[in-house]
């Protein structure tokens, strides 16, 4: 809009300007400043000099406030307005030809919202983690990728094209995945964070090939070439065919991310990091980030049916599943890592039948729960002592449906089936990782005789090869009694 | 020849570029230096990247026009400094450096570091022709370092012969081809059979001196067995690319477009690039691992070298620079761990987190920055190779796309199988050295840097694809296309 454009529409056409800058300028902020933190301790841990625990702690506190102070001035302005959506351009990263790679956010009904939610919860995270890890011997690097984390999910929740969406979930990935193997000198973490990457990565082929798609269709990676209109009630304006494609690869992004049948035996693994990042990525965050992706491209959806009612089907089963298996877990964590993936499996189903307010509502308040929870979860030893000790004795279990109505045969089969976590984890490392990777050990093997005729030596075979996760260890004093 | 100021010291420049580090190499070898090696090397490789580097912004304040000088022959000039010989240049000799800086101790005895040395010059020599009689010469040059390397190392001597198995057909087939390309232009409308049969025996060089299957065995033998420098040397530059480059684009259609020898080359490259990232999943030790990546990433090269499109050929000059630099830090990283306490096996977790965390941080950070981790140099490489690859073909798109995921596993779960698992090493512990971090540190930042502001970059590629492709480039968005060569 030109100065002569605004100077006939008068004073009202005047304001339009001046609020979208200032909205602009709220969402710069809310990305810059978990962002900035990042750049802060991170060149000096690059530089060998480690900021001290106080000020690492104050320096990411500070960086999310800010954040979060940004996201609630954005949402009174928007409210405001009525929730209108307001693109903020800022400008184009790189350009070739008829590409171009254009940094696109947009405040809406739904980004500002959850973005206040998420830079919430992650400052509160902060605080808390900052007594917990005291002296642990990666408080920095706790704190740099909790930044990465908090930057990648502004980013996700802000973006206004698929391509700086893309952006957003690659850190989240990276992050979730350096936190599941924080503790390195644990066996365990390192293949759950290996688990973790793989499932991720494999799922990322639907969004990276989405995000394709997206550009083939409208030239663009704009969502406003895809959908228009105010969330939650946008218009889809591709064709259905082209709609149906790109929710489809959507959904199976969707479905690694936030741990959906068959993806889903990394999540009770991707408990063996720290507690706090737990909470915010396994119970609050990270787990829905598939949904906000899903819920972000509502309108696509509605114009797919099949995406749709795939989605119902998947929510379903994967509820049922980890409602299931759940149960029948020994550890804490696990239990709530099953009980995580049974309301993101609802949380599925609810976008499927296309309640999207519904399933909105439910992802805030079961990240609330979820993180309270797996917070709380160190101490619930020391909580449930102190129940007995009020109460003068056990509490007692509730009552079960099933225990009272399933025959006994039948209960011991669900147990079996359960505590095999349905022979989810099984089926596909029988049927899809196992016979890949033997696969390429015979061709890795087979190169390598190749190799060494070529090189006039006598091939010395070494027939299989590494397994994916690793080998066992030696012995356990080599493993430090891990396994 | 006239040649005005500021072109007389981009050519001063190239010189002093080109001639450093050859002549620090001839001081090393003819045995009169008496300091330590590293000293000599890392002055000769700075004056090297500073000229190198000089030469980059004369070449850009001149508006990009594409400087040519001495006798031109087949298309290419005695000296041909364009937008691709402006990157390269600086990238060589960056790399080259860093491998000076890091390289352990009882590695960079003097002949050792004439050997780099000279494997640098020789390939900034390279870098700075497109005459094809000289890119042969240079080519012969270029491997001669590496293979006097490879046999003088102890339990080298199959992969020498790997080596010389690879390299004397590729070698022939590059002379060969390129006289008969020379007695027959492909690039003339009378073209026979035997521009084509040149052609083609160009394509098999390429084939064979970039590690492409079905001959491609030397590519991880060489990380396996040679000395990091000696590996790096060979293989960060792509000298088979550059020979792409120079004479294979700009021949379809009378000196438009890409001849089609290094189309059929593209379809056999995609493949590569998947099955080394592939393979790299299930190597046992870190070296071959290394290995299957930089095969699979010098694939994406020429795989993105065949579009048709300005987009993809800046593609792949982007992969080629952002890969080479990655790699280069995931080599010297892995080097400098292995100087500490031997080889790295990958079947085992080892534990090494708590003895190296800063070396631990430089080859995640180098890792990521090689599977197109957003805020790299990699990230930009690779939205722009698949989204130029799906534009022409869709399964090339999605052979890139699977390329680069399994490269990606490939990369973290190597970091937790060598970081990860109880520590391993019970004794002192293995600091980050200071000119280990200096030259890291470099490295990082240059990936980052280019990867959070690509758009000079990008923009230079994109002219300089766009003049070997023919196609008038409006990347700086007011319509001005390639500007034809300055004469000189």
């Amino acid at each position: 809009m030109n100065l002569l454009d605004v100077t006939a529409l008068g004073q009202s056409a005047l304001e339009l300007p001046t609020t979208h800058d200032a909205v602009s300028l709220l969402v710069v902020t809310q990305l810059a400043a978990p962002a900035a933190t990042l750049v802060a301790i991170g060149v000096p841990a690059v530089l060998g000099r480690h900021l001290s625990e106080r000020l690492t702690t104050w320096l990411v506190g500070a960086g999310f406030s800010i954040g979060l102070l940004a996201g609630l001035a954005t949402l009174c302005v928007l409210s405001l307005r009525g929730f209108a959506p307001e693109a903020v351009h800022l400008g184009t990263w790189f350009s070739v030809g008829h590409h171009e790679a254009t940094i696109d956010l947009v405040a809406d009904g739904l980004s500002v919202p959850y973005v206040c939610f998420s830079t919430g919860l992650c400052a509160l995270v902060n605080a808390f983690a900052g007594k917990y890890l005291h002296r642990e011997p990666g408080f920095t690097r706790f704190f740099l990728l909790l930044a990465l984390f908090g930057t990648g999910m502004n980013l996700m929740v802000l973006a206004g094209s698929i391509d700086v969406l893309f952006a957003g979930w690659e850190f989240l990935g990276i992050s979730s995945t350096l936190l599941i193997g924080f503790f390195q000198d644990r066996t365990n973490a390192a293949k759950a964070a290996v688990r973790a990457f793989i499932t991720y990565r494999i799922c990322d082929v639907g969004l990276l090939t989405a995000g394709v798609m997206v550009h083939r269709a409208v030239g663009s990676g704009d969502f406003e070439r895809l959908f228009s209109g105010a969330w939650p009630n946008g218009h889809c304006l591709v064709p259905a065919t082209t709609a149906t494609v790109i929710s489809l690869l959507l959904v199976f992004a969707a479905m690694g991310k936030s741990a959906q049948v068959p993806f889903s035996n990394w999540l009770p693994m991707a408990m063996e990091g720290p507690t706090p990042s737990s909470a915010i990525f396994y119970g609050a965050l990270s787990i829905h980030a598939g949904a906000y992706v899903l819920l972000r491209c509502e309108s696509l959806l509605e114009a797919a049916p099949m995406a749709r009612l795939l989605l119902v089907v998947i929510g379903v089963g994967t509820a049922v599943h980890a409602a299931a298996v759940g149960r029948v877990q020994t550890d804490l964590k696990s239990m709530l890592a099953y009980a995580s993936m049974t309301q993101a499996g609802i949380i599925f189903a609810e976008i499927g039948l296309g309640l999207r307010v519904v399933a909105l509502v439910h992802i805030v308040s079961h990240a609330i729960l979820r993180s309270l929870q797996i917070l709380r979860s160190p101490s619930a030893l020391h909580d449930r002592h102190e129940l007995e000790a009020a109460l003068g004795g056990h509490p007692g279990g509730g009552k079960s449906w099933l225990r009272d109505n399933l025959p006994p045969a039948a209960q011991a089969w669900l147990y079996r089936v359960s505590l095999e976590r349905g022979f989810e984890e099984m089926a596909v490392m029988r049927l899809i990782v196992g016979p890949i990777w033997r696969l390429l050990q015979r061709i890795a093997t087979a190169e390598q005789a190749w190799t060494a005729w070529l090189g006039g030596e006598k091939p010395a075979l070494r027939v299989g090869g590494p397994p994916m996760f690793g080998r066992r260890m030696r012995s356990k004093a080599q493993s430090g009694g891990e396994e | 020849m006239n040649l005005t100021a500021p072109q007389d010291l981009l050519l001063v420049m190239l010189g002093i570029a080109v001639l450093a580090p050859l002549a620090a190499a001839g001081w090393m070898a003819s045995g009169l230096s008496s300091r330590s090696p590293r000293t000599g090397a890392v002055v000769a490789m700075s004056l090297s990247l500073l000229a190198s580097l000089t030469v980059a912004w004369q070449w850009h304040n001149g508006r990009g026009v594409p400087v040519e000088c001495g006798d031109r022959m087949g298309g290419g000039a005695f000296i041909d400094i364009d937008g691709v010989t402006a990157v390269l240049l600086p990238y060589m000799a960056l790399v080259g450096l860093a491998i000076v800086i890091v390289a352990p101790k009882r590695f960079l005895d003097a002949p050792a570091t004439a050997r780099t040395l000279a494997g640098v010059g020789a390939t900034l020599a390279l870098f700075s022709t497109a005459h094809p009689l000289v890119l042969v010469a240079l080519s012969i040059v270029t491997v001669l370092p590496t293979w006097w390397s490879v046999s003088s190392t102890p339990g080298g001597s199959p992969t020498a012969r790997i080596l010389v198995l690879a390299m004397v057909p590729a070698l022939a087939c590059l002379t060969a081809g390129t006289l008969l390309m020379l007695c027959d232009p492909p690039w003339e409308k009378d073209c026979g059979m035997v521009g084509a049969t040149g052609g083609w025996l160009v394509a098999a060089a390429v084939l064979l001196r970039k590690g492409i299957i079905p001959v491609h065995s030397w590519y991880p033998a060489l990380f396996s067995a040679a000395p990091m420098s000696t590996a790096l040397v060979a293989t960060m530059p792509q000298v088979a690319s550059y020979l792409a480059v120079r004479l294979l684009i700009g021949h379809a259609d009378h000196g438009q477009g890409v001849a089609v020898e290094l189309m059929v080359l593209s379809q056999l490259a995609l493949v590569t690039a998947v099955y080394g990232a592939a393979l790299a999943l299930v190597q046992r030790e870190l070296r071959g691992l290394i290995g299957m990546l930089a095969m699979s990433q010098s694939a994406l090269v020429l795989a993105g070298l065949s579009g048709k499109l300005p987009m993809e050929l800046s593609g792949a000059f982007c992969v080629w620079i952002s890969s080479g630099l990655a790699l280069t830090g995931i080599g010297l990283v892995a080097w400098a761990l292995e100087s500490r306490a031997g080889p790295l096996s990958l079947e085992t977790h080892q534990g090494r987190f708590r003895d190296s965390p800063m070396l631990a941080a430089f080859f995640l950070l180098f890792g990521l920055a090689c599977i197109g981790l957003p805020g790299t140099l990699s990230f930009v490489a690779d939205d722009l190779i698949v989204s130029g690859s799906l534009d022409e073909q869709l399964h090339a798109g999605l052979l890139v796309i699977a390329a680069t995921v399994l490269s990606g596993i490939a990369v973290m779960r190597a970091w937790f199988m060598i970081f990860g698992g109880p520590e391993a090493v019970n004794g002192p512990r293995h600091q980050i050295l200071p000119r280990e971090r200096l030259a890291l540190t470099v490295l990082l930042a240059t990936l980052f840097g280019l990867g959070i502001n690509p758009a000079p970059l990008v923009r230079v590629l994109d002219r300089a694809a766009g003049h070997l492709l023919g196609v008038p480039v409006q990347a700086d968005g007011h319509g001005h296309a390639e500007p034809p060569p300055a004469p000189l």
